[in-house]
């Protein structure tokens, strides 16, 4: 587990925006288990394919219940891919293909049993610009939960919805106001407050502070500590610093080019986030996080 | 160099000036000319009186009557076929089913009136009626409805598409509730088209409606339909400035109908743009 998030780690974060070392945001945090114990995915083996053209390679990581993931390296070297295989929000994308297994809840996500869109209710995703319906606020929290025919009081579930993703006191007053005219960040903070109210156990987020200023980055990414106590977060980040501020664990992801100019994506190293900024195993790693490379 | 700049700066707006006249001016010219020409017979008895006793009324709900059946059939199956080719179609279908829309859309309005004729009013033995020139209309505009819908949905960002989808949303269901509203303004421009060219049509309404002088029925088979564009055309052929007058004044309706269709578009999309507006996809 992480610090305290009120320690340290967050109120160093603005310096941090700008600090020279890679290390700085690591906390001085309790010592994480190396290996995962309670694993809410299990992904063996992994190989994705666009067409012909293999896109990851041999992928195998365990994602623990409610840790905040991060899903580092260079660009091209297929972590969103990766991270979007995990809903299979790659099944959208015309001839792809997965090989290998991705096992969530000790249910295998890939079999033909499983209902995919039921199966995207479970776990969220939060993308990289911030993405709400051209619709009012409180109808791009309540949209997923009507489908779905959800029993429940839907002006309670948008308030806890908002109110989770912090989103409710600056929102509260202009509910049928237009979701387009928040800020950027209030944008995200929305698309998070959306993803909660399906009531997901897994949230992914790709980059989803790339598109923000660094006020609002520290917005999300406090809100992310928040909500590890109940949700299980994977992110994938350009942000050396923010994976090391926020994340538990890291998974280090790099590119090889074949002779062909061929690009294939594979996992480096993966372990708890101090001891892959600090001590990884690795020299690609060492390389990559301490600015040699990428 | 300086001075080359700005002679190019000048000539260009000036192409630019002489453009806006050469669409303005027609524009202008055809309006002022046809109410001029419609003055003698403008009077509260156009709306009162049928075409029997020098009035429009039976045509002017006439082509009101049509261009309700041409939104009901040719928006049905239009915006359906729209959906279907930007959501769903694959391979060969959509090959074809674009191709037989390309066609459609050049084919020249007045043999799809005589095809009409030979097959629903001779074959089918509905005669000139409501409902074949419904059909004959509904053909004419439908490859625009469909080509509308159908960019208008590609043009909704894939972004969107994902957000419904990360949600554990149904296709359906991001169809309906994310897609077409989002795509709205263009459906319904598209629409707005489909009818101002049903208004302004008159060969493939000479094969099916036929001519009437009484007010229009709700039947839809073996009654003969009034039009607007009808009495344009045969009044003008008729001797006497009366005649001429009534057919000038037939011709000011329709584009009366042509401009309250344009701002109805108009009004339709500025309402679905006002959640859309600053969308910063």
């Amino acid at each position: 587990m992480m610090a305290d998030p009120s320690s340290a780690v967050v109120s160093s974060r603005v310096a941090q925006e700008n600090a020279p070392s890679t290390f700085a945001g690591v906390s001085a945090s309790t010592a994480l288990a190396a290996e995962v114990d309670d694993a809410i995915f299990e992904i063996h083996a992994l190989d994705f394919y666009y067409g012909a053209h293999r896109a990851l390679r041999d992928v195998s990581l365990k994602i623990g219940r409610k840790e905040i993931t991060a899903l580092i390296g260079p660009s091209g070297c297929g972590k969103t891919t990766f991270l979007r295989c995990l809903n299979r929000m790659n099944d959208l994308i015309p001839d792809t293909r997965v090989d290998g297994r991705v096992v969530f809840e000790g249910e295998s996500l890939y079999a033909p049993s499983v209902h995919a869109i039921e199966m995207r209710r479970r776990i969220g995703m939060v993308f990289q610009k911030p993405n709400p319906f051209p619709k009012s606020i409180y109808d791009n929290v309540a949209i997923a939960p009507r489908v779905n025919g959800v029993k429940v009081n839907l002006d309670d579930l948008v308030e806890e919805s908002l109110t989770r993703a912090a989103l409710w006191d600056e929102v509260k007053g202009k509910l049928k106001a237009s979701a387009f005219s928040l800020s950027g960040g209030q944008q995200q903070r929305l698309c998070i407050a959306r993803a909660i109210a399906v009531k997901p156990d897994v949230i992914l987020m790709d980059e989803p502070c790339s598109a923000l200023d660094p006020l609002a980055t520290i917005r999300i990414e406090e809100l992310m500590m928040e909500l590890k106590s109940d949700y299980t977060i994977v992110i994938v980040t350009h942000n050396m610093q923010q994976a090391a501020r926020v994340s538990d664990r890291t998974a280090f992801f790099t590119v090889e080019e074949a002779d062909a100019g061929t690009r294939t994506g594979l996992l480096v190293e993966s372990g708890p986030t101090k001891q892959i900024f600090t001590s990884p195993t690795d020299p690609r790693t060492d390389d990559y996080i301490t600015g040699r490379f990428g | 160099m300086q001075r080359r700049r700005q002679l190019t700066d000048r000539l260009f707006w000036a192409a630019c000036g002489l453009a806006f006249l050469l669409i303005a001016a027609p524009a202008i010219s055809v309006l002022v000319s046809v109410f001029h020409q419609a003055l003698p017979a403008l009077g509260w008895q156009l709306f009162t009186h049928t075409t029997h006793t020098n009035g429009l009324e039976n045509a002017i709900l006439g082509t009101l009557l049509l261009l309700l059946g041409v939104l009901i059939v040719a928006g049905t199956v239009g915006v359906a076929a729209g959906i279907y080719l930007a959501e769903f179609a694959t391979g060969r279908t959509e090959k074809m089913l674009r191709f037989f829309s390309e066609v459609l859309a050049g084919m020249p309005s007045i043999v799809i009136g005589y095809i009409a004729y030979l097959t629903l009013v001779v074959q089918f033995r509905w005669h000139y009626s409501l409902l074949a020139a419904i059909i004959a209309l509904s053909v004419l505009v439908i490859p625009y409805i469909v080509k509308t819908t159908e960019v208008s949905l590609r043009q909704v960002p894939t972004s969107l598409r994902e957000g419904g989808a990360g949600l554990g949303m149904p296709r359906s269901s991001i169809l309906g509730r994310i897609l077409l509203p989002t795509a709205l303004p263009g459906i319904a421009s598209g629409l707005i088209v489909a009818l101002a060219i049903s208004t302004g049509e008159l060969a493939p309404l000479l094969f099916t409606a036929g001519s009437s002088d009484n007010l229009p029925t709700l039947q839809l088979f073996n009654h003969q339909v009034p039009y607007l564009t009808n009495v344009v055309y045969t009044d003008l052929a008729l001797p006497g400035a009366r005649a001429h007058a009534t057919s000038a004044a037939a011709g000011l309706f329709s584009l009366v109908i042509l401009v309250l269709l344009i701002a109805a578009g108009r009004l339709v999309a500025r309402r679905a743009r006002r959640n859309t507006a600053r969308m910063s996809l």
